[in-house]
């Protein structure tokens, strides 16, 4: 098989990249290890506030759907069930779809693997009922399941304040939310905001121990004044997120380790070009960020593919690529404000190599 | 348990499919994964550790931990929250490493 | 915590097996993988290697962004050595994996 663009992850970043790209006229295709595109997108029922204006407001769930359609019907390949699962000697990806393996010529790579979620330790973590809270909202909204009925949360921070609000509506008893933290270190109108949804907070508090004979029946929270046991049978851990890099690793992309953006990542310039310059990288995989900055991360990425595939030309290239940063800007205020800082100095420490 | 009217959600209608777990005829929602239609059914222990022989089920539901593991249609250790249920399946627990090779047969 | 917690969850390390291996002079996450098969099973380190790295950070006084992560080997994914192996009479590795491969692995 030979592209000229083959994107590595079917969710947002990936999406918005091979609509923008297959519009152009390139040949466009999503390796996607899922049965289906859309990412982690295909999971959130919350509203989706702040998306590129082209979008609106709308629902995770129904952008994966938009997406998904568009994809289809302007001709980009979707390699669904296909994982990446290295590389040959000649930097050739290799591709298994469960049967065979197989190479996959292209010009250019996007790497739009997105993040995943990071486990907590405690002891009794391993048992059944105790799941990331990704993975309790893939089985809410996404598979229509009930993963457990009375449920206590780790982490107080936005992804649980959604879901759990979620969970509850769905008639899971969420019992609180568990959080290390103290009162002071987290944002206040998050605190309101579960305050006004009548969820409890433990701050400064643990979950000492989970057991259950063959799946989770109690918690004890460590906390100062309350030592509780608590009777129940799901165990939610929202301990944040971090970028997936294992393909840009294969890739031979250089890295750097920056706290505000995830951790370990790779190194990138201003075109989201790695140190393997026919690999770019875009969405959470450069970085955790919000919804909008990983679609305008994806866009400025293809606009890079553009530009080296020499379909736009330097001067529109680098028009669009000062908008689109603008854009990243507005996008990354706020709580995202550290993500862009973060975010400006990977770039121009690139720029040397760039040139 | 499934959710029939799920509040957040449009309704869907999703048909039923049959599919057996250690023999047994249940019912899933087609679409769902094998996870979720285990889960659907009451069933949250997949299979058990190699060495500890603990109790394990879905983790993070996407591929990546492999706590999930079951036994489809006589493959071993298959993601259960990778694939898809289909009408007939046949879905084991995952109770530890399955016997191969040396057999007499070759391959 | 309870030093028998289990830290990686496919091949069942503790916390405890962990701190040995950094007591006999493992410094990074790879050396405690070749002591101890910690982030070896089928998830290759993708759930315990931050986890791992905090046990390290503590146990070195060393801040996080200088523990190391585990290096990434193909395959990257959970894959059968028939998928790899792929068409049996053609390939010159089927010979090797032979007697691991298994009818079902391969047609499957």
């Amino acid at each position: 098989m030979e592209f000229e663009l083959v994107i590595i992850g079917g969710g947002p970043a990936g999406l918005m990249a091979a609509l923008t790209a297959a519009e152009k006229g390139v040949k466009t295709a999503i390796v996607e290890e899922s049965f289906a595109l859309g990412g982690q997108l295909r999971q959130q029922a919350q509203v989706l506030e702040n998306l590129p204006k082209e979008f609106g407001k709308q629902s995770g769930i129904a952008l994966a759907k938009f997406f998904s359609n568009k994809v289809s019907s302007i001709g980009v390949t979707a390699l669904l069930g296909h994982t990446m699962i290295g590389t040959y000697r000649n930097g050739t990806i290799g591709v298994s779809n469960g049967k065979d393996t197989f190479p996959i010529y292209a010009k250019k790579i996007l790497v739009t693997t997105g993040a995943a979620e990071q486990a907590a330790l405690f002891p009794g973590w391993t048992l059944p009922g105790v799941m990331t809270i990704g993975a309790a909202q893939i089985l809410l909204n996404r598979e229509r399941v009930l993963p457990g009925k009375e449920a206590v949360v780790l982490g107080c921070n936005s992804i649980s304040y959604d879901i759990a609000k979620q969970l509850r509506a769905c008639g899971v008893n969420v019992q609180g939310i568990i959080e290390k933290k103290s009162i002071d270190e987290i944002d206040k109108e998050l605190i309101e905001k579960f305050e006004s949804e009548n969820i409890e907070v433990f701050f400064h508090s643990n979950i000492e121990k989970a057991a259950g004979k063959q799946h989770v029946e109690k918690v004890w929270i460590d906390n100062d004044v309350l030592k509780k046991e608590r009777e129940i049978d799901l165990v939610c851990i929202s301990n944040g997120l971090y970028p997936v890099t294992e393909p840009l690793e294969l890739l031979d992309c250089e890295f750097t380790y920056i706290e505000n953006l995830g951790g370990r990542i790779p190194k990138y310039g201003s075109s989201f070009t790695t140190s393997n310059s026919s690999v770019y990288v875009a969405g959470n995989a450069a970085g955790i960020t919000c919804i909008e900055g990983i679609l305008v991360t994806a866009s400025i990425a293809v606009t890079g593919i553009l530009e080296d595939l020499a379909i736009l030309n330097n001067i529109e290239a680098k028009k669009q690529k000062e908008i689109l940063w603008t854009e990243l800007l507005k996008a990354e205020t706020g709580r995202y404000s550290k993500v862009h800082d973060a975010r400006i100095s990977l770039v121009n420490d690139f720029l040397p190599k760039e040139i | 348990m499934y959710i029939n009217d799920h509040p957040l959600l449009e309704s869907e209608f999703l048909e039923e499919i049959t599919f057996f777990y250690e023999g047994k005829q249940l019912i899933a929602k087609s679409g769902q994964t094998v996870a979720a239609a285990l889960m659907g059914n009451g069933i949250k222990v997949f299979g058990v550790s190699r060495k500890l022989q603990q109790p394990r089920g879905v983790f993070c539901a996407n591929g990546r931990c492999c706590s999930c593991f079951v036994t489809i249609d006589g493959l071993d250790h298959t993601l259960s929250c990778m694939t898809r249920i289909e009408e007939g399946m046949q879905v084991f627990f995952n109770g530890g490493d399955p016997v191969v090779g040396r057999g007499g047969s070759g391959i | 915590m309870d030093k028998s917690t289990i830290v990686c969850k496919c091949e069942e390390i503790n916390i405890d097996e962990i701190e040995t291996a950094l007591k006999a002079g493992a410094c990074q996450f790879d050396d405690i993988k070749r002591l101890t098969r910690c982030g070896m099973g089928p998830c290759q380190s993708k759930v315990c290697t931050n986890m791992v790295r905090e046990i390290i950070a503590a146990y070195t006084g060393e801040p996080m962004e200088h523990i190391e992560y585990p290096k990434n080997r193909m395959p990257i994914k959970i894959t059968r050595l028939g998928v790899l192996v792929a068409n049996q009479e053609t390939s010159s590795v089927v010979s090797v994996f032979k007697e691991s491969v298994s009818e079902v692995d391969t047609n499957g």
